[in-house]
């Protein structure tokens, strides 16, 4: 009895000090987490000689000064670029990679086998294999220097048809589009209006996907684009060196504005996201 | 219905890929007639290039020491969350996910800043505790110590979701037979935790590895400038991505660079099939 006592005891004080220890860990590590973001906000609101001369970890007093110069240049242009070429590539990517998905998961036809095989195949080609032909195709089609191919780059995503068709196989009762056949709608009819419908929840974690591939491209941008006029959010913050040159704070927040707000988004919709992350892995 | 995408793919991703092939059987500027060059831009590559070898070493280098401890800190943070902190779970699961869909340039940008020899905050924290600054960006192995955790920052909350995936499907009736039994937490984590998340594990390696040889933004913005060559001091975080990146775009050596693209891509190929090839004859035993 006391034995047993005894152990009880000691059972709790490990679990008390394991406790602890879970939150400490956990605690540190999320502080650090966070502390770049905070870093970024933070700096952004000091004159930039200030940010030199020591490590600053509260707000100063140079915040509207920052914003002022940061107005001054091409910013909102930038940040239009970028939801351009997010948006619509993200548009493109869900239409058709729907489109594919569906034709994988409910029809018969010839080389289905061997097409998909293909698709699964190039998943694991990386996106910098053709970029110099990409570049040269583009130029010689004089769509370079035009957001075209930033728009379409990744836009036939291997990994949305993947994904698209594994959860129509599963979501989309064949019934429906039967039900679809005898009251006389066309093909695309049923796709469009009876089956687009139930795919919401896997149309919101391709379309986040996509978003957050086009929003945070950089090489292909940075080979592509000359033009000024045309930099998106990345390309402006790395290249905009001489501009800011002289204002480092205000290129810092210039950062933040260009982040935090697509962070917000990435976090609302983490959900689904986290979803799209993590499909394949447990098959293997 | 599959038209449209095989139509964009081919434009846009095939196309592409098929051209730079055959650009890689040429010297060719992109502006000046091509001549055909056969084998040797491949030669050079692996042959006559220090920088080839050297970016790979660096891949490697940065693979070996960031790879485990992101995969450490995931496993971790993950089971903990799961077995620990039900109730708010998921406030630090967002919280140590946001680094992961953070803009990559932010992130260098940012890291280069905290690592800042003056007026970093690295260096105040190091000087807080009595230690002396580091130089951090200014030399060899500090500026990869900078880049490694940066990737361990930018990814163990990846690792962290697709562990915590991978638990979800592990049945709870284990652990409450292990509880029985007299199991504490560390046993049931390297008893039953560890080996049934063996297909995570290999996925997340693979993974690791191919984006590892992907790595291009990061350490770009981190030691960017407009003095010195691309690659950090001694170019000693030269990614192949970055060598790339320099012989196509810095140089225009169009058919050099896509030959380096191919090696890469064959060189990735052979490591991702050994690596499968491992990780697979382990799971059989």
């Amino acid at each position: 009895m006391t034995k047993n006592s005894a152990k009880k005891e000691n059972h709790f004080l490990s679990r008390y000090l394991g406790k602890i220890c879970v939150w400490v860990f956990v605690l540190i590590l999320s502080l650090l987490a966070l502390l770049p973001f905070w870093m970024m906000i933070v700096m952004g609101t000091y004159i930039s000689e200030d940010l030199y001369t020591s490590a600053k970890i509260w707000f100063g007093d140079y915040l509207l000064q920052n914003l002022h110069t940061v107005m001054k240049q091409d910013f909102f242009l930038y940040y239009r670029n970028s939801i351009v070429v997010a948006v619509l590539n993200t548009a493109g990517g869900v239409l058709i990679s729907g489109l594919a998905g569906y034709a994988f998961a409910k029809y018969e036809f010839k080389f289905k086998k061997p097409l998909f095989m293909f698709v699964i195949a190039t998943l694991a080609i990386p996106p910098q294999l053709g970029l110099v032909g990409y570049v040269v195709e583009m130029r010689k089609l004089h769509l370079n220097n035009t957001l075209f191919p930033l728009i379409v780059s990744g836009m036939a995503s291997s990994f949305g048809v993947f994904w698209m068709r594994s959860f129509i196989s599963g979501g989309v009762p064949g019934e429906i589009i039967e039900s679809g056949r005898v009251d006389g709608c066309g093909e695309f009819g049923i796709y469009f209006r009876l089956v687009l419908p139930l795919l919401r929840p896997a149309i919101i974690t391709i379309g986040l996907l996509l978003f957050l591939w086009s929003w945070n491209s950089y090489m292909t941008p940075l080979v592509m684009i000359s033009n000024q006029k045309l930099y998106t959010i990345p390309l402006s913050i790395s290249l905009l060196n001489g501009e800011y040159r002289t204002d480092y704070a205000a290129r810092i927040l210039a950062l933040a504005m260009g982040t935090i707000p697509v962070l917000v988004l990435f976090a609302a919709g983490s959900k689904y996201l986290i979803k799209g992350l993590t499909a394949g892995s447990v098959k293997g | 219905m599959i038209l449209p995408f095989f139509l964009v793919y081919v434009a846009f991703s095939i196309y592409p890929i098929v051209y730079s092939l055959v650009i890689s059987f040429l010297n060719w500027d992109g502006i000046s007639t091509p001549s055909f060059a056969g084998l040797t831009n491949y030669i050079r590559a692996f042959t006559k290039d220090p920088f080839f070898y050297k970016s790979l070493t660096n891949s490697m280098i940065l693979m070996a020491f960031s790879i485990p401890i992101q995969i450490a800190l995931g496993l971790l943070m993950a089971c903990v969350l799961k077995d620990f902190l039900k109730k708010t779970r998921n406030g630090f699961q967002l919280i140590n996910f946001l680094p992961y869909v953070t803009t990559p340039v932010a992130i260098g940008l940012i890291f280069q800043q905290m690592f800042n020899w003056k007026s970093g905050i690295v260096n105040a924290g190091l000087g807080l505790i009595g230690l002396d600054s580091v130089y951090w960006l200014g030399e060899t192995w500090p500026a990869r110590v900078v880049v490694i955790l940066t990737i361990i920052w930018k990814n163990y909350g990846y690792m962290m979701i697709m562990f915590l995936s991978g638990l979800s499907s592990i049945s709870p009736k284990l652990y409450d037979a292990a509880k029985i039994d007299g199991a504490n937490w560390v046993q049931s984590f390297f008893k039953i935790t560890i080996p049934l998340l063996r297909p995570i594990f290999n996925f997340v390696i693979v993974t690791c590895v191919i984006n590892g040889f992907r790595l291009f933004d990061e350490p770009q913005l981190l030691f960017q400038s407009d003095t010195q060559p691309i690659g950090g001091p001694n170019r000693s975080v030269l990614t192949m991505i970055m060598r790339f990146y320099e012989v196509s775009f810095r140089d225009f050596q169009f058919g050099y660079g896509t030959a380096l693209a191919f090696s890469l891509f064959i060189i990735m190929g052979i490591i991702t099939m050994i690596l499968y090839a491992v990780l697979n004859a382990k799971g059989d035993d």
